[in-house]
């Protein structure tokens, strides 16, 4: 089936370039249309982008809508502006809207085109007509044919055809006033004259296509190998694995090793209960003989309470749950809600239900802290759409989002709504609360983005804003949560960044998103089911491949990809492996780092792991971890020194209880890395421990035991997930 | 203020799998790893700095009551500030600038940078790498670069950071694609402060310099046991040891061996103390030093934080004028050291400010026209390069985007800018971008 849809790709290349040479020419009678034809044009040739006349303040004293969003207000730059001289009717090649591009005058932005190109034609035909404005020509569809091309190698070059409809039922070839954009250059450029893909290298290619208010991706794959090379076996488990093999097989990549028994455990382990495996759950798993036993545990540490703990500190770290400057009490109510929520086994629907519709003292109402997130309501509602819907709205605060279809009425519209809740202690609604849009400079009209204004006056205006963002058809709210859930298992979402879901940053696997979320909201949104069904998987329990291999196997879950643990994940297992707790705040001994309610609880530990501040979003938040400051205090500071060193630390006390180098060993090993050593391994220590020059004395011998176990603090198979 | 971004690409993951885990040479091979490639390259025959010194205007600085004042626009361009004669016959600079302007011979002023990018992390990321940033890549810094093709001569890290190198609202790593032992090492204390200390130097009771190399030793033989490691070894980790076993760190950031007068001639603030430190850094070897002077993001009460400090100052505290003292007791003291024409001392930021006073008393974000200062280092002193028009709006002439100043800051530093380097997974990636043009009138 592949070798015919490649054999289908190169064909089309040539039915395509005579398609596109076919449709070049327009009829001379046809009027020019202000909207789909002009503006297309000062997109197609830059004029509207960011970095030119389409920036906020315009260029050179001309401003247009990026990428010609507000099609009436460039109309008035153009014709009425700067006294009508951009236009000349009775000459309109004299016009400086194509002297100054066409390199007829000094233009700050070189010339764009030759006049005599169909560029030049196009703009002085509108003119020659009249230069009117119809206003009522309006995209219907965009049609960029294939979403997904498949070339069979680099080198070859892929011919784009675009096809508009627009209201009134007429069709349009458009492939030559579409501007493509590649994701990398360096690997798929983009010849723009003619609107054509050159490959430069493998892998999956995202070009995107922009035409009047319409933007789409287009995937492109090649394979990294050819077929032969490579041979893709088709096993699954589940659903998930098709979809993971449906993409292996386009690229003809082969996939890797299982996880054994005890990889296995420690992996999962550490995914749903946050912790290493004890020496007592190994050995248990090991003798265990069920041929479904991996099934079994996963079921078991779902439905326990180490998995509630940990993944509250997970979606607590999701939500920013963290105090206000001179208030403790309102994050603790809030944690103790959320892990009450989970221990309950709430549905994220009923979770996020809670959240958004709050009100009341927050010190006493869990959910009502959700508003106490963030300082206003432009914020809050970045926060929202962020956390819940996995969607950046951020840059439609001050125009039309470039890559998405979010406006700027939908951003201050939302705003508005939020601007009805009163953020202090005890949240409330103030139904005069406005937001000013930044546009109009009068308050907002509340809007559901991307929707309809909101008109009736409900006595809670976040009743249709919950209806709509929670409803089963909204694509976000599932597709939001279940790829974070998806990055938490795996170590990467299918789209990334998980904040910034939108058509134009595609997942990886599109289809497999789109069966997770459904399947989510099939299973009432229920989490548990959607970590069971990936932890039962054949990608989740591949093996980690060598670190050498290229990094599109593990991209496309071929490998497993080495974690690091976060810093509170980390932290408690430095303290569990050493036997010495480490204190947080006035918090009782013993506290775990991932049961803190409150990212702001004083920890040098923490901060040296790099956690989260939960400040803002902890997907784009950077890590002071792994840096020399942090690398000197590895060395030389009293997180790791001052553990070994405690006469109370495990090392001190088999010491102390004259156990043998290999007893030493063996434990660490096991409570580290979940493993026992292998005969080298056991052989290369106690050589180097004990024996090396004859006899080492006792004192020595402490010391080289010390710092075996501040080698396994440091090393990799300790400090990831893997 | 405004120190969000649209995106955010995610380096949290990446940076933390160099986290813990030691993958570090042996001690045997801490001196002495890098190539000496920048000597190999055409660039070299160039070359006069051997090192850099770069003051970070961390906001993004008002080219307006700096370096290109406009005495004679109307009163809302022209601000609260008077302007002041220099060494060089014509030019004015902002009155705050009274030493900077005594030493103009030494220093180009370039008047006519550009760029589109009007938010912090975006111009940051431009103005040090040279690159707009994209989605796909995250380009190194300048310094980064410097930093990983500059042969070692000192045990301290290579690229430097006073008090940090929190910048552009601190999405920037400055490594980029480059491995995280290029990008800057924060001291993370106030040099002008009296306790200032840089942390965790000093060896735990009872770890000898033998047994951190045992435990160097044991970190990469269990990390070669369980066949996680990958790529080249965890070079911050050898460089911490490097730190740590070397006598000449805790030496280079001691300012109490410099004398009061001249410690009073860089000022009391932070700037001027950092920019000292700085100094002392680059005379033993330290090739590239960030001072990360912050607070230029003026969007509100201009006059008061440009000027004065605080109000009612009896003496004039505030941004410029410390920018003031510091940047001409830096030159002065390198020059005094015979080491100004081996040292590019670059003062910028992330763009310039509104030509218009806001409502507010302030500027706010303006990168179409803003100015850079440079000095040492093969720069060709006593010339102002290019112009703003009238309002300080737009550049006039000789337009210079921040691709082509990178690429002459290669240049003067004998680092070919058409130098490849490679990303992780193995493209070779250009470190100044093909359209970058070299400041010929720049370099002597």
């Amino acid at each position: 089936m592949r070798i015919e849809s490649k054999i289908r790709s190169s064909a089309k290349i040539v039915t395509l370039i005579c398609a596109l040479l076919a449709n070049q020419s327009t009829s001379a009678e046809d009027p020019i249309d202000f909207k789909s034809e002009v503006i297309p044009v000062l997109t197609r040739l830059g004029c509207n982008a960011g970095s030119c006349h389409g920036s906020a303040a315009g260029r050179g004293g001309f401003k247009l809508s990026l990428y010609g969003s507000q099609p009436s207000e460039d109309y008035r730059a153009l014709v009425r502006d700067a006294k009508g001289r951009r236009i000349n009717r009775n000459d309109p090649r004299k016009s400086l809207l194509l002297r100054k591009p066409g390199g007829d005058m000094d233009h700050g932005g070189q010339q764009r085109f030759d006049i005599d190109d169909p560029a030049g034609e196009i703009l002085a035909k509108w003119i020659r007509q009249g230069a009117n404005l119809n206003v009522e020509t309006e995209l219907k569809a965009f049609d960029v044919g294939d979403s997904t091309v498949e070339l069979e190698k680099p080198g070859v070059e892929y011919a784009f055809q675009f096809l508009a409809t627009f209201k009134d039922g007429k069709q349009r070839d458009v492939t030559r006033w579409t501007l493509l954009t590649s994701n990398d250059e360096s690997s798929l450029s983009i010849k723009r004259d003619i609107n054509r893909a050159k490959i430069l290298r493998p892998g999956r290619h995202i070009v995107l296509a922009r035409f009047m208010d319409q933007v789409t991706p287009v995937e492109i794959l090649v394979p990294y190998y050819q077929s032969g090379e490579s041979f893709v076996e088709n096993e699954q488990w589940n659903r998930v694995d098709r979809f993971i093999f449906e993409k292996l097989d386009q690229l003809n990549v082969s996939k890797g090793a299982q996880l054994d028994d005890q990889a296995f455990l420690r992996r999962l382990s550490l995914d749903l209960t946050g912790r290493l495996p004890s020496p007592r759950q190994i050995e248990a798993f090991l003798a265990d003989n069920a041929a479904n036993k991996r099934s079994n545990l996963i079921a078991e540490w779902l439905s326990g309470q180490e998995f509630v703990d940990y993944w509250a500190y997970q979606i607590a770290t999701q939500l920013r749950i963290r105090s206000q400057a001179a208030d403790k009490i309102g994050a603790r109510v809030y944690h103790d809600w959320l892990r009450d929520q989970i221990a309950e086994h709430k549905s994220w629907k009923v979770i996020a239900s809670e959240m958004l519709l709050s009100v009341g003292d927050s010190h006493e109402f869990g959910p009502a802290n959700f508003y106490r997130t963030t300082g206003d309501a432009r914020l809050q509602s970045e926060f929202v759409t962020e956390s819940l819907m996995g969607v950046k709205l951020r840059c439609a605060n001050c125009h039309n989002h470039p890559l998405d279809h979010w406006t700027q009425d939908d951003y201050h519209g939302l705003a508005a709504i939020f601007a009805q809740v009163k953020q202090a202690r005890v949240i409330s609604l103030d139904p005069s609360g406005e937001n000013i849009h930044a546009r109009t400079g009068k308050p907002a009209v509340p809007r559901i983005p991307g929707e309809y204004f909101i008109e009736s006056k409900d006595a809670d205006i976040r009743v249709p804003l919950a209806r709509w963002m929670l409803d089963d058809s909204n694509p976000y709210f599932a597709q939001a949560m279940v790829n974070r859930i998806w990055k938490s298992l795996m170590g990467r979402g299918l789209v990334e960044p998980v904040d910034d879901l939108r058509s134009t940053n595609p997942a990886t696997h599109p289809e497999l998103l789109a069966w997770l979320a459904d399947d989510f909201v099939q299973h009432d949104f229920d989490l548990r089911h959607t970590i069971d069904l990936i932890c039962n998987s054949l990608a989740y329990q591949r093996a980690i491949g060598s670190q050498d291999d290229p990094e599109f196997r593990r991209t496309y879950y071929a490998d497993a990809m080495l974690r690091p643990l976060s810093a509170e994940v980390l932290a408690d297992a430095i303290c569990d492996v050493t036997g010495i707790w480490e204190t947080y705040g006035d918090l009782p001994k013993g506290t775990r780092a991932i049961e803190l309610y409150d990212s702001k609880i004083v920890s040098p530990t923490l901060d040296i792991l790099g956690r989260c501040s939960r400040d803002e979003s902890c997907e784009s938040e950077p890590n002071v971890a792994g840096g020399l400051a942090s690398r000197l205090h590895l060395l030389n500071g009293r997180l790791l020194n001052q553990r070994i060193l405690d006469l109370d630390s495990s090392l001190q006390v088999m010491i102390r209880n004259e156990n043998t180098t290999e007893q030493i060993v063996n434990f660490f090993y096991e409570r580290a890395f979940s493993r026992w050593p292998r005969s080298e391994e056991l052989m290369f220590w106690k050589s180097r421990i004990e024996s090396e020059m004859g006899e080492v004395d006792p004192p020595e011998r402490v010391q080289r035991l010390e710092d075996f176990v501040w080698s396994i603090l440091n090393s990799r198979e300790f400090t990831t997930n893997h | 203020m405004n120190n969000r971004r649209c995106d955010g690409a995610d380096r949290r993951e990446l940076i933390r799998i160099g986290g813990l885990s030691a993958l570090g040479l042996g001690l045997a091979n801490f001196i002495g790893l890098r190539r000496a490639q920048a000597d190999d390259m055409g660039a070299a025959k160039t070359r006069k700095a051997k090192s850099c010194i770069l003051i970070w205007l961390d906001g993004g600085p008002s080219h307006l009551e700096t370096f290109d004042p406009k005495p004679d626009a109307a009163r809302e361009i022209r601000g609260p500030l008077s302007t002041i004669a220099t060494a060089l016959p014509g030019i004015r600079l902002s009155e705050c600038l009274a030493e900077t302007a005594k030493r103009l011979n030494d220093i180009a002023i370039i008047r006519s940078m550009t760029s589109p990018l009007g938010e912090h992390n975006f111009g940051t990321h431009y103005m040090q790498t040279g690159f707009k940033p994209t989605p796909s890549l995250e380009y190194p810094s300048f310094h980064a670069v410097g930093a990983s093709v500059y042969d070692r001569i000192s045990n301290l890290p290579p690229n430097i950071a006073i008090p940090s190198f929190r910048v552009g609202g601190g999405r920037f790593s400055g490594n980029g694609f480059l491995d995280r032992a290029n990008a800057p090492f924060s001291v993370g204390g106030d040099p002008s402060k009296r306790e200032f200390q840089v942390q965790d130097l000093d060896l735990y009771r009872g770890v000898t310099l033998q047994r951190l190399a045992l435990r160097n030793e044991f970190v990469r033989k269990l990390d070669q046991f369980s066949q996680l490691d990958s790529g080249p070894a965890d070079s911050t980790f050898e460089q911490a040891f490097r730190i740590v076993t070397s006598s000449e760190a805790k030496q280079a950031f001691d300012l109490s061996q410099e004398t009061p007068q001249l410690r009073a001639k860089y000022g009391n603030r932070t700037v001027g103390q950092s920019c000292l430190l700085a100094r002392r850094l680059v005379e033993r070897g330290v090739p590239f030093v960030t001072v990360n002077y912050n607070g230029w993001d003026t969007h509100a009460d201009l006059y008061t934080r440009i000027k004065e400090g605080f109000s009612g100052a009896s003496k004039p505290v505030g941004l410029v004028p410390s920018l003031d003292l510091a940047f001409s007791a830096l030159i002065d003291d390198l020059k005094d050291r015979n080491m100004l024409s081996e040292t590019l001392v670059v003062v910028m930021g992330e763009f310039g400010r509104t030509p218009k006073l806001n409502a507010a008393g302030g500027r706010d974000h303006w990168p179409r026209v803003f100015s850079v200062a440079m000095a040492g280092g093969g720069v060709v002193g006593g010339q102002v390069i290019g112009s703003s028009d009238t309002a300080g709006e737009s550049p006039k002439d000789r337009p210079i985007t921040p691709g082509d100043l990178v690429a002459s800051i290669y240049q003067l530093l004998g680092i070919d800018p058409a130098l490849e380097l490679k990303t992780a997974d193995g493209r070779p990636i250009r470190i100044s971008s093909r359209e970058s043009r070299i400041i010929s009138e720049l370099i002597g």
